[in-house]
């Protein structure tokens, strides 16, 4: 019978767990590296995801031993799964006219609120490229883009720059 | 001629294929929300993500596609009882899963973390604050009315209960039932509340305008030069005050169970929609797979070669679960 061929293939299905563990380490780590940039963490993490999902359908699911109507079978599929978050893309991810969001008029006053907690010494919550937006005369040291969120290293960005002046 | 597979696994894989767009279209439009968001939160402060427990959980799901493979290959070699062996564990993994995920989800429930339950401004944050203060009025004065201590016509209308409640605590009469004691704190809390919602509704400062209503406050205004403008209320002040409030020997604890601490967190709704969409409809594959695995379970040492395809096509299933974890995981805990 054909589904009996499958097991006929003999793959060392330890060393492809072991595999995905090691990944699975990888992403953990990535997310505790702090890097210049977090799109590079996301790139990672999302790199790191999709060879675990190919570790998974090549031996787990056996694809990798299978004929070629695992092309028919998933081409189509896989196609129209990408076509909706294209077709999302232009209107919802990009737009070319100012965004109608209410949270775009709500994030410059969520933006004063942090600030004015960071002057507190207060926690500043999580605004993603916070340094970026608010404030770009500031001049900020490198390094400090990287975790806008954590306000340790605010200050001792903030610190040095005051006792210059 | 035809697809060289048994009829089962065809449609299982055909079933795989509806699935892959199922998720990619949940995964896929968060991916573009996240694009079209900016300021969207990613500090664990503020959406109680539990980046651990997620890797654990990433974890417990490969442990456990692992048992599944080892599982359908001892069926296909007919060594039964280390099929059961091995789909005993992948069971009590997914029970572990499970449990993670029950335990995720309590830590969201307790901060509020809920779909249009969050304070995306701090604005939007002191105003929930003020309707939590007054359900918490409400659930107080209720125990007055509720046990016929005071009898008002109009139960709802707090300023009654609060005039009425007044004029019972200063009672001399005869108490059975021990509410005395606690109602001038209550009649309190109503005015303190009632001080902060009048300083909410005219958004001016709590500790440097001492009433925002009343004659003296109108006149005050009045006589504000043009371009001049009373101190508005602060975020800091709100949480002051709550804090003060939270200390009461009588009313506290019931502002400690009913206010949650104000935390406005921007696309906060939006973020805890998404997370319990494609985290729910995640859970519920998992209790699928689990239905899947406890029919062969159940056959105990009646397990034979009929169940092949059937742990196959499990198995098949559970790896496609856990590849969607595999995605999940960085994108909702990480990135």
């Amino acid at each position: 019978m054909a589904h009996d061929d499958h097991s006929a293939h003999h793959v060392n299905y330890l060393a492809v767990f072991v595999a995905l563990c090691v990944f699975t380490a990888l992403s953990v780590i990535f997310d505790l590296v702090s890097f210049s940039n977090h799109a590079i963490t996301i790139v990672l993490v999302l790199a790191v995801a999709v060879a675990k999902a190919l570790c998974v359908m090549m031996f787990f699911m056996h694809l990798k031993f299978e004929g070629n109507w695992k092309f028919v079978l998933l081409a189509p599929t896989t196609i129209l799964a990408i076509g909706l978050p294209l077709a999302l893309l232009p209107d919802i991810g990009v737009a070319y006219y100012t965004p109608l969001a209410p949270q775009a008029e709500w994030r410059a006053e969520m933006e004063s609120f942090h600030a004015s907690h960071a002057e507190h010494g207060g926690h500043t919550g999580g605004i993603e490229h916070l340094d970026e937006h608010v404030n770009p005369g500031t001049p900020v040291q490198d390094g400090v883009t990287a975790e806008p969120h954590k306000e340790s290293h605010d200050e001792d960005a903030v610190a040095p720059a005051e006792k210059a002046e | 001629m035809g697809i060289p597979i048994p009829n089962s696994k065809l449609g299982l894989w055909l079933f795989l294929g509806t699935e892959i767009m199922f998720f990619t279209a949940f995964i896929g439009a968060y991916i573009v929300l996240r694009i079209g968001s900016p300021g969207w939160p990613t500090d664990t402060a503020d959406t109680h993500i539990l980046v651990f427990w997620g890797g654990f959980n990433t974890f417990v799901l490969i442990v456990s596609s692992y048992c599944v493979v080892v599982a359908h290959e001892a069926m296909a070699k007919r060594d039964f009882s280390r099929a059961r062996q091995y789909l005993t564990y992948t069971m009590a993994l997914a029970f572990v899963f499970l449990g993670v995920k029950s335990y995720e989800y309590y830590g969201k429930f307790s901060h509020d973390i809920l779909p249009s339950h969050i304070a995306e401004t701090p604005t939007q944050a002191i105003n929930k604050v003020d309707r939590e203060l007054e359900q918490v009025v409400r659930e107080r004065f209720a125990i007055y009315t509720d046990a016929k201590a005071i009898d008002v016509a109009q139960p709802n209308d707090l300023a009654t209960v609060s005039a009425q409640l007044d004029v019972f605590a200063k009672d001399t009469g005869e108490d059975d039932s021990g509410l005395r004691i606690s109602a001038p704190g209550d009649v309190a809390l109503y005015s303190k509340w009632q001080n902060l919602h009048q300083h909410i509704v005219a958004n001016v400062s709590l500790d440097e305008v001492p009433v925002a209503t009343g004659p003296g406050y109108l006149a005050d205004r009045a006589a504000l030069q043009e371009g001049e403008t009373l101190p508005v209320l602060e975020f800091a002040e709100v949480t002051a005050e709550l804090e003060r409030l939270k200390s009461n020997e009588v009313y506290g604890p019931a502002i400690q169970a009913g206010v949650f601490d104000p935390h406005p967190v921007l696309y906060g709704n939006l973020f805890a929609s998404i997370y319990f969409l494609m985290t729910g409809f995640h859970a519920i594959h998992v209790i699928v797979g689990m239905i899947l695995f406890a029919r062969p379970l159940l056959q105990g040492s009646n397990l034979d070669e009929k169940w092949t395809d059937w742990v196959e096509n499990s198995g098949l299933y559970w790896h496609f679960v856990d590849l969607v974890w595999i995605f999940l995981f960085p994108l909702l805990y990480i990135a």
